[in-house]
């Protein structure tokens, strides 16, 4: 019995058109081929952005496409990258008059499609630069030529580009700067049951009771290690200091985004982040902006991760520039 | 020199059929098994495609064709290299613009795939081919060097492409992709008499491996 409630055809292209049902006025939903764009975009704005991936890790993308943030999102089967012409044309669709940006997590098929992609945009004159998230530091390693993956970061990088290219940067300006929020950013994710498998049901991985994967991916991909349950606050604080550490820089001002994994509760991640908030306190890092929520899942998995951005000053009023997408929670401006 | 473009494509496609059981054989033993299919398939479109818009530039309906249809990466990464041969022949037909062409599209593969020469990838033969044409030889030995660049992946382990998960298990045989994309320079100069044989010696028996040491000309 699989657990998941989709339709066995078409579930991305089925649930993309309930999306689109249920805010007409803020997405415009293309089927042939896949993908969402804004209804509305700041007139300052030079640059489309345009940001995709596998499906099962809503509301990302589709829920940042608006004024603000993303101009489109691609969506390809679940937890597999779109197709190149899904790309091409959504980023035809929304190119500014100078150009395209992609923001784009690191797997190897996401880099590849959306790579042809921009082979194709240019051979059209359609200026395009992609800015790589690789955040997630559970995948750090010197052995292999894959680097981190992209995860919960992609969120912050995409609000933060968004609020610079209202600001009316230019493509190049753009791609420079997204590059650094990525390199600014680390993420760790932990999970207490992996997610449902879409195909055949049942868990995708199982976990013997009171054991904690830790360092899991965003598409169930196993960590290096499997731990006893240390209780809450431990698990907590180590997870966050272990991020804190991995900062390429800790002076001054944080982002944190407390992500859930898809099963886990709005109770439990506000537990979390009260807890990492009076972690990071102690620790005399100031907080600059926060996002608590279920913003980038892995299907159903119970879980959640922690993402740190040390936050450059100039930075600040990007995050703080109005957005208006469908699931980026309010942001509030505590300093 | 003009050299006939829909020509070119229609024996490339004659080509993949030649040596589609070559070419399963090899991916069945370092990728997933479809690239003959892909090939396949996707160069029989192209000749659909050319047969009903025979007035379009035809090497940008085959980079269509293979960006918008064919599956796997293979396909769409032949598909920047048909684009980029488009548009260097829409600036002329000579061999200077055969050569751009082939370089754009190498270049721009390696941009999207990241691959380096000896990577065990299609960049192994378009190299050898890229440097015979910018050379000004003959097309026969254009055609000879993609043939040899891609039989020497065969003593090459994958770093790159799905064939990089196998590791060991592929080395001996040649990579499909070099194989396949070694086919179009083989048809090209087939197209203008300048063929080096009969395709079928040139494919041996894709089951045995080719010897490490020194690898015959016939088994690719």
């Amino acid at each position: 019995m699989n657990s998941l409630f989709l339709p066995e055809q078409h579930p991305v292209e089925q649930a993309l058109r309930g999306l689109a049902l249920a805010h007409p006025g803020l997405l415009h939903l293309t089927e042939d081929p896949l993908y969402v764009t804004a209804r509305d975009r700041h007139p300052g704005r030079r640059v489309g952005i345009v940001s995709g991936g596998g499906s099962g890790h809503e509301p990302l993308h589709t829920g940042f496409v608006g004024r603000g943030m993303l101009d489109a999102a691609v969506p390809g089967r679940i937890f597999a990258s779109p197709h190149n012409r899904q790309v091409y044309e959504a980023s035809r669709a929304v190119a500014g008059r100078d150009g395209v940006l992609h923001v784009v997590k690191n797997y190897t098929g996401d880099r590849i499609n959306f790579g042809i992609a921009a082979e194709r945009l240019r051979a059209d004159g359609i200026p395009v630069r992609r800015v790589l998230v690789d955040d997630d530091l559970a995948t750090e390693s010197t052995e292999t030529a894959t680097g981190r993956r992209g995860t919960g970061a992609t969120v912050i990088v995409e609000k933060l580009l968004g609020g610079a290219a209202d600001s009316g940067l230019g493509l190049d300006e753009l791609a420079g700067l997204g590059a650094e929020f990525a390199a600014a950013s680390r993420s760790l994710a932990v999970a207490a049951r992996a997610q449902t498998s879409p195909s055949r049901g049942g868990e995708a991985f199982a976990l013997p009771d009171g054991t904690l994967e830790y360092g899991v991916g965003i598409h169930g991909e196993r960590a290096a290690a499997t731990l006893e349950h240390p209780g809450f606050d431990q698990l907590v604080d180590r997870m966050t200091e272990q991020v804190l550490d991995a900062l390429p820089t800790t002076t001054g001002s944080v982002l944190l985004l407390v992500n859930g994994l898809g099963a886990t509760t709005l109770l439990e991640l506000y537990a979390v982040h009260a807890r990492v908030a009076e972690l990071l306190d102690k620790r005399g890092v100031n907080v600059a902006g926060r996002l608590v929520g279920t913003l980038v899942p892995a299907l159903d998995m119970s879980g959640f991760s922690l993402t740190l951005t040390a936050l450059r000053e100039d930075w600040a009023a990007f995050w703080h520039a109005p957005a208006r997408t469908l699931a980026l929670p309010a942001l509030e401006s505590i300093r | 020199m003009t050299i006939d473009r829909h020509l070119v494509l229609r024996t490339y496609a004659q080509a993949a059929h030649t040596a589609y059981d070559t070419l399963t054989s090899l991916d069945q033993l370092s990728g997933d098994g479809d690239f003959g299919d892909n090939l396949r398939e996707g160069l029989d479109l192209v000749v659909s495609a050319l047969a009903a818009r025979p007035a379009e530039p035809p090497f940008a309906v085959a980079a269509e064709v293979f960006l918008d249809e064919v599956g796997g990466t293979s396909g769409p990464l032949l598909g920047l290299l048909f684009q980029e041969i488009a548009g260097a022949l829409a600036a002329g037909d000579d061999r200077a613009a055969w050569a751009a062409g082939v370089r754009e599209g190498l270049a721009a593969i390696q941009r999207v795939g990241e691959a380096e020469p000896g990577d065990r990838t299609m960049v192994d033969a378009l190299v050898p081919a890229r440097d015979a044409l910018e050379a000004g030889e003959d097309l026969r030995d254009v055609a000879l060097a993609a043939l040899a660049g891609a039989r020497a992946t065969a003593a090459l382990r994958a770093r790159r492409g799905r064939a990089s998960y196998v590791g060991e298990r592929a080395v001996g045989f040649a990579d499909p992709g070099a194989l396949g994309v070694a086919l179009l320079f083989w048809s090209l100069a087939r197209a203008q008499d300048r063929s080096p044989g009969e395709l079928a010696d040139f494919l041996g028996d894709p089951h045995e491996p080719a010897s490490r040491e020194e690898t015959p000309a016939q088994q690719i």
